[in-house]
């Protein structure tokens, strides 16, 4: 009892010191509070190649110079995408006619379900939401096309008489007993047809971003959370319908997409869109860049650790930004209860410990040997699926130095991984 | 089993208080299924006399997958919500590694498994994995070897 009446005591001040620090380092914190507190580093260059500009400042010189394009950002979990569409918007934000429509869909929609159309929906009800702020009585026929849209996407009640709704199945009003056929053609679409229910809302879209499209203003929609459907294939299903019907509109897409659209066969991404960007995971080796060092650097980590210990972080965080201030954050936790001022070595690898821990669950006697013959021999068969869910849940990471890309065993994982007899 | 880091109610609590009121995490907890309904008791009591917030307790199946917003809807009271993952509900897991930023910004949120459906969780979910704020053995102070109660 002495202890802890002593520690709380002791604890309060020390509490002061770390709350800040916890708060810089929070792995999910609002990323716009980040950016309003300018702790976000920008990285100079491309990750993929260090002669291109950053990947925020392609993406927004291409929305800027070619409106209507498409473009897709692709990497894995918590390596940063999030961050430069913030970064992307920021940059847009430059010109006074920069509409930059920013949406999570799960904000908007149920992600579990395929639920094509909601991304030209969100965009709609934005696009309103924003005329209003800007301008008090939109037009009488936008305001119309956004009650309409709403009614589409959000659903509303209709009162039917009891009879209607009952004899509906008797097939009394079925007109003259037709039914649809599809006979297929010679040619295969390259992308299938629009629905009929996308058809609709794509115009209902189009009269309200008329107002704005009229004015010649530069429409970016950047819209993120689709990477999170992961399989390549329901993404694509919304790119084919939400993304086809925007084509041709002047309204500029940036969409984040799965990683393993990256490795695809089909290779869908690199054909669908106009610019793709990947985001490898950073260097993690703090010799080979000072990115992951300077990031935990401009949030604090200085104040209370050294040089090593943010080296050390850097190195096991794999390169994962996610990753790196969960390992910040966890050490000075470990710190704060071990009541010490600075975060010692022995905290930094309590926390690695604890992140390979996390890294370790789920993992199978294959999955083990896979990841065995990736750390031995370098070999990694990425076309194969379970492999792709070892990529997908960032046990294995994917690099990209000096024109070559390959893979790595989470230095975390690796750290706690037994090793094979 | 993977042994991680073991707490208590109160240790936890104390966890949460040092990050601030406002500090959105999201806890992945893990405790033997016997114990479960006492180590819910005593985290409810502690976010009470700590924090001073009441405790939301859910339980897995009383949250629709579809609906995961009216579960998470972040309130102006501040609050701690603890979901309690009673069965192995992979469509409810599924939900929430896709929809996660409604976790995430729903304030100080709980999730309290058996190991066995904290595996399962994570291996099924990769973006809750990688948002976790961490994961945490939650033992009786007894069990932890703390003397107060």
């Amino acid at each position: 009892m002495e202890t802890d009446l002593k520690s709380s005591t002791a604890a309060f001040d020390r509490r002061q010191v770390y709350r800040p620090f916890l708060e810089r380092l929070n792995p999910i914190a609002p990323l716009r509070d980040l950016v309003d507190h300018d702790l976000i580093v920008p990285r100079d260059h491309d990750p993929c190649d260090a002669g291109q500009a950053p990947i925020h400042v392609a993406l927004a010189d291409a929305a800027e110079l070619s409106r209507g394009t498409q473009m897709a950002l692709v990497g894995g979990i918590g390596s940063g995408k999030t961050t430069e569409l913030l970064l992307t918007q920021r940059v847009l934000s430059r010109h006074s006619d920069a509409v930059n429509i920013f949406v999570d869909l799960a904000d908007y929609t149920d992600l579990n379900e395929l639920n094509t159309g909601a991304i030209l929906a969100t965009v709609g009800m934005e696009l309103y939401s924003r005329l209003k702020r800007e301008n008090k009585k939109p037009p009488d026929e936008v305001t119309s096309a956004h009650t309409k849209l709403r009614e589409l996407a959000l659903g509303k009640t209709k009162w039917v008489p009891v009879e209607e709704a009952y004899n509906h199945d008797q097939g009394d009003d079925e007109g003259p007993g037709f039914v649809p056929v599809d006979v297929p053609g010679l040619m295969r679409l390259r992308f299938p047809a629009l629905r009929h229910v996308v058809k609709e809302v794509k115009g209902l879209l189009l009269t309200i971003a008329s107002p704005l499209l009229e004015n010649d203003a530069q429409i970016t929609l950047l819209i993120d959370g689709l990477d999170r459907l992961i399989r390549a294939e329901r993404f694509r299903q919304y790119a084919e319908q939400d993304l086809q019907a925007l084509r041709g509109t002047k309204m500029t897409v940036i969409v984040v997409a799965p990683l393993l659209l990256w490795y695809d066969k089909s290779r869908f991404l690199q054909d669908y869109f106009d610019l793709v960007k990947h985001i490898p995971a950073a260097a993690a080796d703090p010799s080979d860049s000072a990115f992951l060092k300077q990031i935990l650097e401009r949030r604090g980590a200085l104040e209370l650790m050294d040089r090593a210990e943010v080296n050390s972080i850097a190195k096991y965080s794999g390169g994962v930004l996610r990753d790196l201030l969960t390992l910040a954050r966890s050490a000075a936790e470990y710190a704060y209860r071990d009541d010490q001022d600075r975060i010692g070595r022995k905290h930094v690898q309590a926390a690695i410990k604890q992140l390979g821990k996390r890294y370790l669950v789920g993992l199978g006697a294959t999955d083990r040997y896979r990841l065995q013959r990736l750390a031995d021999d370098k070999a990694f068969p990425i076309q194969d699926s379970s492999a792709q869910e070892l990529l997908v849940n960032r046990q294995v990471l994917e690099y990209f130095s000096r024109g070559q890309e390959f893979f790595a065993v989470h230095p975390a994982l690796a750290s706690v991984l037994p090793k094979s007899k | 089993m993977i042994d991680f880091s073991a707490t208590t109610a109160f240790r936890l609590v104390r966890r949460l208080a040092a990050a601030g009121q406002d500090t959105p995490s999201l806890y992945l907890l893990l405790c033997e299924t016997a114990v479960m309904d006492a180590v819910r008791a005593d985290i409810a009591a502690e976010v009470q006399v700590q924090l001073g917030f009441n405790l939301r307790l859910l339980a897995a199946s009383e949250v629709r997958p579809e609906r995961l917003e009216d579960a998470f809807r972040p309130d102006t009271v501040g609050h701690v919500i603890l979901v309690t993952l009673d069965h192995w509900l992979p469509k409810l897991i599924e939900s929430f590694d896709r929809n996660i930023v409604l976790l995430t910004r729903a304030g100080m949120v709980l999730l309290l498994a058996s190991h066995e459906i904290a595996e399962h969780a994570l291996a099924a979910g990769p973006n809750l994995r990688n948002r976790l704020t961490d994961i945490l053995v939650v033992k009786s102070d007894e069990a932890f070897g703390d003397e107060r109660a």
